[in-house]
């Protein structure tokens, strides 16, 4: 390749770097410039005392505490839906599928992966309707049928990630405990889950954060403003990203306005901190593995 | 008189309609080395694969013909053998050493683990056995629990070899199991395989010519995917 352009190409991979980091520092410095001033206790908790929010001994009525309440159970849920499954489903794509079968099985995993988040959240309300009409009168677009719909949109995240680094283990990984008489089983559970694990948790790291910001699926299963802390599965519930999207979309008061950037850097909050942890157990895994006594 | 160990009629094998093995035929002997020499590429650790059905993991693979283990007095086809008491029977060591990242201890008594052995106190006593025949016993002894990756590129081919032994297979199959060591660990692995002869019988695919020469009781070259006595 002839130096021009070597030196292009190297210009634009800088620069590329340069505007993407760029792009989320001025996002988040936005948020920030205009999110901290209205950023205090009462915009979280309201007139009631932040202890008795926080024991569940009175429900916050003005205040973003139970948003922040039913996104995190939200992630959680979705997130504990979802990873058996896409875990169980990746494990099969990589060890078990026949190569024949692998094309279509990726086919439907594309197709999930593709379909706009406002369907899977129609298919939730569908989900919810059905129920209502032959399971129970009860059942209505609920925490639980948003839950269902949001794992569903983040299987996909899960299963390749678990698929792609199961398959990029070296062969002489795969086959260790098999050349001692280990069965597949075996094979999966002593040796290769572990070589795995923080491959399957950055699956997982990818599945909080869609979790954490979809609103077209929970708008249409359950979400509603001013429904507090969800009691259980089949309660309604709040959410930081509808709030968001509520209070932007039809603000009264500018005060309105900044109440909604404050509630972004909330939401930002939550996901740092699910990030974090995240990253922490995937170090722990893969240091675990590494120095296992 | 020594007696046959593993007979093989006929073995073809196929990676994706391309024929690797062709009509393979011979005999392996008891309780004795057999070296497969033979050029890069040629389809010898696909035979030694073929041995203990490790090929079975790679897809778009196919073998036709027959190969017998003598178990119990009697030849049977390790294609009806399940497969995890064939490779219990067969063990296999591999030209990278190999061994998982845990602990010396833990990585010798893997196979127990596997095979359901939960008694502490067997454990223990077969992996120091196991250790001591591969001599590696008087170098780990103090090190059993740190992590087997930071032992020695040599260490941990014995490592290796010890967790092939500790299930004591009937057969041991190495796959140029001194070509990543330096000269010394090298003959120390020669060593241990002369001495392992007495207790089961030994197949090794090896590039070394003087180490293999002096430790083997018969050389066979792969050549134009046929067997050859060297």
């Amino acid at each position: 390749m002839n130096r021009p352009v070597e030196y292009t190409i190297t210009f634009f991979a800088w620069i590329s770097g340069i505007i993407l980091v760029a792009a989320i520092g001025m996002l988040i410095s936005f948020l920030l410039y205009k999110g901290i001033p209205s950023l205090n206790l009462s915009l979280v908790f309201g007139e009631t005392s932040p202890l008795d929010a926080l024991l569940i001994r009175k429900e916050v009525v003005d205040g973003l505490f139970p948003a922040i309440v039913g996104t995190t159970l939200l992630v959680l849920t979705s997130v504990i839906l979802a990873i058996p499954v896409g875990v169980a489903c990746g494990i099969y794509l990589a060890e078990y599928c026949k190569t024949r079968w692998k094309p279509l099985y990726n086919f439907f995993i594309d197709v999930l992966a593709g379909i706009p988040s406002i369907l899977v959240g129609l298919f939730g309300f569908a989900l919810s309707v059905f129920l209502h009409k032959h399971l129970s009168e009860h059942i209505y677009p609920c925490f639980l049928i948003s839950s269902l719909a949001l794992a569903c949109l983040v299987l996909p995240y899960i299963i390749r990630t678990t698929e792609q680094s199961l398959g990029n283990l070296p062969f002489s990984i795969k086959t260790t405990a098999l050349s001692l008489g280990a069965s597949r089983l075996q094979n999966i559970l002593f040796v290769l889950i572990p070589h795995n694990l923080s491959g399957i948790i950055s699956g997982i790291i990818l599945a909080i954060g869609r979790c954490a910001e979809d609103t077209a699926v929970i708008m249409l299963t359950g979400v509603v403003a001013m429904a507090g802390i969800p009691h259980s599965l089949l309660s309604q519930y709040e959410a930081l990203p509808f709030y968001i999207f509520h209070v932007s979309s039809s603000y009264n008061s500018q005060m309105e306005l900044m109440k909604g950037f404050g509630a972004s850097i909330i939401l930002l909050a939550i996901c740092i901190c699910l990030f974090t942890i995240s990253n922490i157990l995937k170090r722990m895994a893969a240091n675990r593995f590494a120095t296992r006594t | 008189m020594k007696k046959t160990k593993i007979k093989i009629n006929g073995l073809n094998f196929f990676y994706q309609q391309k024929a690797i093995l062709k009509k393979l035929e011979g005999e392996f002997e008891e309780r004795a080395i057999t070296t497969i020499m033979g050029p890069s590429g040629i389809g010898k650790s696909t035979f030694l694969m073929v041995l203990n059905r490790l090929y079975e993991s790679i897809p778009n693979c196919r073998v036709e013909g027959k190969v017998e283990l003598k178990l119990d007095g009697r030849y049977i086809d390790i294609h009806k053998l399940p497969l995890t008491t064939l490779r219990k029977k067969v063990g296999m060591v591999f030209q990278i050493p190999n061994p998982l990242p845990m602990s010396v201890f833990k990585n010798v008594a893997f196979p127990l683990k596997l095979s359901g052995i939960k008694d502490g106190r067997v454990i223990e006593e077969k992996v120091e056995k196991a250790l001591k025949n591969a001599f590696l016993w008087d170098e780990v002894k103090d090190r059993l629990n740190d992590s087997a990756l930071q032992l020695s590129g040599g260490q941990q081919q014995r490592l290796c070899i010890a967790r092939a032994m500790i299930i004591e297979p009937h057969v041991l199959l190495l796959d140029e199991p001194t070509s990543s060591l330096d000269m010394e660990a090298a003959l120390k692995i020669g060593e241990l395989l002369e001495d392992l002869k007495q207790k089961c019988t030994l197949i090794i695919v090896s590039h070394y010519m003087d180490l293999t020469k002096r430790i083997s009781d018969r050389v066979l070259t792969l050549k134009d995917g046929r067997l050859e006595i060297s």
